[in-house]
């Protein structure tokens, strides 16, 4: 979170276009009047900008649409792991380093990814790591824990949880992952 | 409707509790002094500096007072060795987390944090400080925000948000990168919400938020006033 408190992602080009705005008021017309509402919205539209990021603008766009305080969105925004800031990858896969799957080897797993991208060491701190492909198609990031730890190690992969991960599967996942862009 | 009166017994003494106070309420009706700082009269509690930690007999956990309701037939305490190792060793986290040289501060010896040191005895530190550089926020034609200050109490984001209205902080992030913000980490004298009321200055505990201009020690506040009094006699605040 250090690199984002310093220098925040400021925006090229007007965002949200009236493509995106649509998309925003359709989501929240969907999910509000629902308790939690606003998380989904952001997920939801995370999910479907370009990039995978929240930037500054669709954050003020969707406080002004909800009644949000600016404050208030920030927090939620920075708080939950999930959302980003920055642009992502096209893919995201999140490796836990939680207590149960670093024992069973998750740093391991973390390397070999790394290796495999080739991607360089990323900024953050060794407990959350947040690294994207020079190409913008892979953004590996580290979690504390999925709660699903008698899978250990858990990887997610494209928001599919794969538990007893390991490193085969794993390079595997990855060569399926890049044949599907292929195609 | 009438109240449900119910009956507790804090160190041992029996007094009377309406159903839906806090432990904190009953217990400085009570007399009883417990050290709080992120507790603000007439704002909604959120247990966020875990000073106010009492026992209460049956669970083994301390409980922060500000916001354990209670209960019919409960016994409390506020005052024990154990009590007083955990809450000094919270006051030392808070003092070596940030940077609190209260020689140099604006709220020198009429600071919350440095009055409940003085009161519990806490004149050395036994962690290492960590000291981050963190901005000094001077955008605002009248305050200052100073965040190596900061204990991050959120008095000032309930007293923005809940009393005058206008939500202009807020907590980004958390764990060691957890900051007060206002609006989208800009500029407090950008923010259009911003009424310049003085309400977060007021409330806040520190030095962190004062008023511009002012030398060491001259940053005074009504709410450390009044824990001052209540330190000296011991007793109701
Ligand atoms: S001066 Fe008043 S309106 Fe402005 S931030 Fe402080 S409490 Fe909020
Ligand atoms: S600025 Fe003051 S009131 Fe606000 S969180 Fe920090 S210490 Fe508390
Ligand atoms: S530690 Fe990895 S899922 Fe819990
Ligand atoms: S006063 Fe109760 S947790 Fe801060």
């Amino acid at each position: 979170m250090n690199s984002l408190t310093s220098s925040l992602p400021t925006n090229k080009g007007p965002r949200p276009d009236s493509r995106e705005r649509d998309f925003v008021d359709e989501t929240i017309t969907r999910r509000s009047g629902r308790p939690g509402a606003l998380l989904g919205i952001l997920e939801d539209v995370q999910e479907h900008a370009e990039g995978k990021y929240l930037c500054l603008d669709t954050l003020a766009y969707i406080a002004q649409r909800t009644g949000t305080p600016l404050s208030q969105i920030f927090s939620v925004v920075t708080f939950y792991s999930l959302f980003s800031l920055t642009p992502q990858g096209e893919h995201i896969i999140s490796i836990c380093r939680g207590t149960a799957c670093h024992t069973r080897g998750s740093r391991d797993l973390l390397e070999k990814l790394r290796l495999e991208l080739g991607m360089a060491e990323g900024d953050g701190q060794a407990d959350k790591l947040t690294i994207t492909s020079a190409d913008g198609k892979f953004t590996i990031r580290t979690v504390a824990c999925f709660g699903q730890c008698a899978m250990a190690p858990v990887v997610e992969v494209d928001h599919r949880i794969c538990g007893h991960m390991n490193e085969r599967v794993l390079t595997r996942e990855v060569e399926a992952l890049h044949q599907e862009k292929a195609r | 409707m009438p109240q449900t009166k119910l009956s507790i017994r804090i160190d041992g003494e029996l007094v009377q509790a309406f159903a839906g106070e806090t432990i904190l309420t009953v217990a400085r009706r009570a007399g009883r002094f417990i050290p709080t700082l992120c507790h603000f009269e007439g704002l909604r509690d959120v247990g966020a500096c875990r000073l106010c930690i009492v026992e209460v007999s049956g669970s083994g956990r301390l409980l922060p007072a500000c916001t354990t309701p209670a209960q019919d037939g409960m016994a409390v305490t506020t005052v024990s060795p154990r009590l007083a190792a955990y809450r000094r060793m919270t006051l030392e986290l808070l003092l070596a987390e940030r940077n609190h040289l209260c020689a140099v501060c604006v709220s020198n010896s009429n600071c919350e944090l440095q009055a409940l040191a003085t009161a519990m005895g806490v004149t050395s530190v036994r962690f290492r400080y960590r000291y981050p550089k963190l901005p000094v926020d001077l955008s605002h034609p009248r305050f200052v925000l100073d965040h190596n200050r900061c204990i991050l109490c959120s008095r000032c984001i309930r007293v923005c948000a809940d009393v005058e209205g206008a939500h202009v902080w807020d907590m980004m992030s958390r764990g060691v990168g957890a900051r007060v913000i206002s609006d989208m980490n800009r500029p407090w004298g950008e923010a259009p919400g911003c009424t310049g009321c003085g309400k977060c200055v007021q409330a806040c505990p520190t030095g962190a938020l004062a008023e511009k201009g002012l030398a060491v020690e001259e940053m005074t506040k009504r709410g450390e006033r009044a824990l001052q009094g209540a330190i000296r006699q011991g007793g109701r605040l």
